[in-house]
């Protein structure tokens, strides 16, 4: 009976467990077993807060304790013969690469959780790799720098300084000190523009975590910028459409022959800015001369688009306004998706520069647009028709209360 | 036998067609003839037709037959939308959208039921209003005051129940923040909102109850309210003008159906009241017809439970009269209100003075003229704020630059003692 009291107490927290009270206890859970073996675990009698931030990683998980990595001897109680053999207690930033490595480059111990093993061959690709493993640049991240050392947490864990959403704030934390940048003449303004841009805005805003952040486009063992010619490649991993059909325009060949910079020639990169409808012919004139015939294309490409946008954005407002007075807009709302498939895929065939597809894209949207606004516009009329019922009802109504009036009238002087 | 039944026939039609005044009572007359026989619906008819009303009697008090006749509109509107309407979560959106846009004037009986629904409130509250401030509630006639604020509270509940049934976004969400409002009544607000929810969520079974209760529950409850509410202002008859002294209502209140004494002197009620009746509802249902045709009420977007509106512009009175009343004196002034309401429901008990003037009951004349005044400012202010619904919660804010998320940690409780020297050197 007493033993029940003290299971139950400890049970909600009153008083600690000890070993002694479960051994009778056979159903209890492992997870209350696992806390009772700390009680015998030395390194957390002086390391206790570490236990905390430790327990909740993903090596803690699968049993990986201390010891595991630092050595020692976790059974002692003694701070000399704890820390004593192959004790490795605060790794610099080199033996933290060389210890994570001893497991995350063994593609046998990570076979059973589907890892791979070539973090170390993608590191030393890197900036960040060249700069630590050959030159031993103290600036440079280790693997505890984005990882954390003790709180190790898998990517899809919404805590883990790799989740989608923190990988930008974790790459800052470096990227946006100026006075380490400034060594390696690097800016800083990297993550202000990808707040502001359509890719942070997916990630930020509206927590789409396909959108891509710094390790999509640049790596994450084996980050490093990309070169002018690989932009395209780059690019074309998420935007494959556009991809193509800038293969098949002149742009492609002006980038292989390095008289572009591929995307970048018409859009940022951290900031990825979308050209503005009404910016395109302006945007030609940084490479082509003002009124000449590839500025010309411009012109026309920007009055195609400008067209097709005022069409769609009238027959939008005249969907709404057909739907608000009752009326059904499946057909309506389907020629718009129609449309705007159309106008989507002319921003793709843009980057192709295919003059007479486009023209026919353009062709596609005004007839939909077109015939939504006809339809509004009949139904508009209808509803206009329906104001006439007022007159025959006002009519009756007077001559009703008139005759009322004056019959009153009569029947009380 | 056939021969007795024909004379009795003959006669009846004769009777009738004697004693009718009108030519649907003489039709009438034909049918019921041996029913009226041991009924005397026939005299009964007569009674009514030569009832006089107190030459007081005026155009005011048409005000309770504009509610009667926008609660018949109610009827025959509400049947006709009831032949195509739905009501299901797939089927109850669609059919409105068939209502408005396909079944021939199916767009001006919905908007007639909605804006008769709006006015049945205001007509309501104004025929509420005549009867406080001419005393109209004193003894003998506080049952009727009593029946009368019921079937108030009986149209604001069809007016409640009848917002959810067009399931669009902006019934969805309305019906949403009042189930939540009610939630929040201590004891047993949650209880209730559960069960008049029927789920976790509004959902098909919210629909479902609100459709019986619509179309089912309060109309017999109306039906049975409006019959009682008419045979005790004939029974107990209108309360005389302010000025002259009630006789405890003795001269009218003999006037019933069933007595054969009828008072000569005052108004007649045929034609003359019926005439002002006539010329009042007409323009009523001009006023409804004129509204519904120049400010229909617009189809909003499909509900979606999953899709929190930013803005939900409630049009339901005690929402509006609540919020403005919650914005402009807090929570306080929102109970107080509602005791001054709850007050003037039970002043017949507390005010049975025979005194009727106005000046002769300052303070109930006072404090009518503020829940009055009051309900219709706080509804028109009600009807400016654009209330969020509960259920949108505040979004967190976007990581900054150098703003590094921190990673929480749980709390593991207390750090584990030190073991004891016997368990030294076992695995961990």
């Amino acid at each position: 009976m007493m033993r029940c009291m003290a299971l139950v107490c400890a049970a909600v927290g009153l008083v600690p467990v000890s070993p002694h009270m479960v051994a009778g206890a056979p159903g209890w859970q492992l997870r209350m077993q696992q806390q009772s073996s700390d009680t015998t675990y030395g390194c957390l009698i002086c390391h206790a807060e570490k236990r905390r931030t430790f327990t909740i990683g993903i090596h803690s998980e699968h049993g990986i304790r201390c010891h595991n990595c630092h050595g020692g001897d976790p059974a002692s109680f003694e701070r000399g013969t704890a820390h004593g053999g192959r004790f490795l207690g605060d790794p610099d930033k080199l033996e933290t690469v060389q210890l994570c490595s001893s497991c995350h480059a063994d593609a046998d111990q990570m076979r059973q959780y589907g890892l791979p093993a070539g973090q170390l061959a993608e590191f030393r690709t890197s900036r960040h790799g060249q700069l630590l493993l050959e030159r031993s640049d103290q600036n440079a991240p280790t693997c505890t720098d984005c990882h954390d050392a003790h709180t190790i947490l898998p990517p899809e864990d919404a805590r883990s300084n790799v989740h989608p959403t923190n990988i930008p704030a974790t790459c800052a934390r470096c990227h946006d000190n100026a006075e380490m940048m400034d060594e390696y003449g690097i800016p800083i303004n990297q993550f202000a523009q990808y707040r502001e841009s359509e890719h942070g805005k997916g990630i930020f805003e509206r927590a789409n975590f396909a959108a891509p952040t710094c390790t999509s486009c640049h790596g994450s063992h084996a980050a490093l910028p990309p070169g002018v010619t690989e932009i395209v490649n780059v690019c074309e991993k998420c935007h494959v459409l556009v991809g193509r059909e800038f293969r098949r325009g002149p742009h492609d060949r002006a980038t292989r022959d390095d008289a572009l910079p591929g995307c970048l020639g018409c859009h940022s990169n951290h900031g990825t800015e979308g050209v503005p409808p009404d910016g395109i012919a302006a945007l030609c004139t940084n490479c082509h001369e003002p009124d000449s015939r590839a500025q010309m294309v411009g012109v026309e490409l920007q009055e195609g688009v400008i067209r097709s946008l005022q069409g769609l954005a009238a027959s939008q407002q005249a969907i709404e306004e057909m739907a608000a007075a009752g009326h059904q807009v499946a057909d309506e709302r389907f020629r718009y998706q129609t449309a705007l498939t159309s106008y989507r895929e002319m921003a793709q065939v843009h980057h192709s520069l295919d003059m007479e597809l486009l023209e026919d894209l353009g062709r596609q949207v005004r007839s939909d647009t077109e015939l939504i606004r006809a339809t509004a516009e009949a139904a508009a009329e209808r509803r206009w028709e329906r104001k006439l019922i007022l007159l025959p009802v006002w009519f009756l109504t007077l001559s009703a209360v008139t005759f009322a009036w004056f019959k009153l009238r009569e029947l009380e002087g | 036998m056939i021969k007795k039944w024909l004379i009795q026939f003959w006669g009846d039609l004769r009777t009738s067609a004697d004693a009718g005044l009108l030519g649907v009572a003489r039709f009438v007359g034909l049918l019921y003839g041996p029913i009226d026989r041991n009924l005397r619906i026939d005299e009964a008819w007569r009674k009514a037709l030569r009832y006089r009303l107190a030459e007081h009697v005026g155009w005011r008090h048409a005000l309770g037959g504009i509610t009667y006749v926008l609660l018949m509109v109610l009827v025959v509107t509400g049947v006709l939308l009831a032949f195509y309407y739905r009501p299901s979560v797939e089927e109850a959106y669609p059919s409105i959208q068939h209502i408005v846009s396909e079944v021939s004037f199916g767009w001006l009986i919905r908007d007639l039921h909605v804006w008769c629904a709006n006015l049945i409130v205001v007509v309501a509250l104004a025929h509420m209003a005549r009867v406080f401030f001419e005393a109209a509630y004193k003894p003998p006639r506080e049952m009727n005051w009593i029946v009368g604020l019921a079937l108030l509270a009986v149209v604001l509940a069809f007016g409640a129940t009848g917002y959810l049934l067009p399931w669009d976004q902006w019934a969805y969400w309305t019906v949403t923040e009042v189930l939540d409002a009610i939630a929040l009544i201590p004891l047993f607000g949650g209880l209730l909102a559960d069960a008049i929810r029927g789920d976790v969520i509004a959902s098909g079974a919210t629909l479902s109850r609100f459709f019986a209760l619509h179309v089912i529950v309060l109309p017999w409850i109306t039906l049975a309210l409006v019959s009682y509410h008419f045979t005790l202002i004939r029974r107990r008859g209108l309360a005389p003008p302010m000025t002259a002294a009630d006789e405890g209502g003795r001269k009218w209140r003999v006037s019933g159906m069933w007595v054969d004494e009828e008072p000569t002197g005052g108004r007649p009620f045929f034609p003359n009241h019926l005439l002002r009746s006539f010329a009042v509802a007409v323009l009523t249902l001009a006023v409804a017809v004129t509204l519904a045709i120049l400010f229909p009420r617009q189809v909003g977007e499909p509900a979606n439970p999953y899709l929190v509106p930013d803005e939900l512009v409630s049009t339901w009175v005690p929402v509006d009269v609540s919020l403005a009343l919650i914005r402009f004196t807090g929570t306080w002034g929102l109970a107080l209100f509602s005791l001054l309401g709850v007050g003037l429901i039970l002043l017949p008990v507390f005010d049975r003075r025979p005194e009727r003037g106005l000046r002769q009951r300052p303070v109930a004349v006072a404090l009518g003229a503020v829940f009055f005044v009051g309900f219709l400012a706080a509804w028109l202010a009600g009807q400016q704020i654009r209330s969020v619904p509960p259920t949108a919660r505040p979004q967190p804010d976007v990581v900054g630059a150098g703003q590094v998320q921190e990673v929480p940690l749980p709390d593991l409780g207390p750090t584990p003692p030190i073991p004891n020297p016997e368990d030294v050197g076992r695995e961990p």
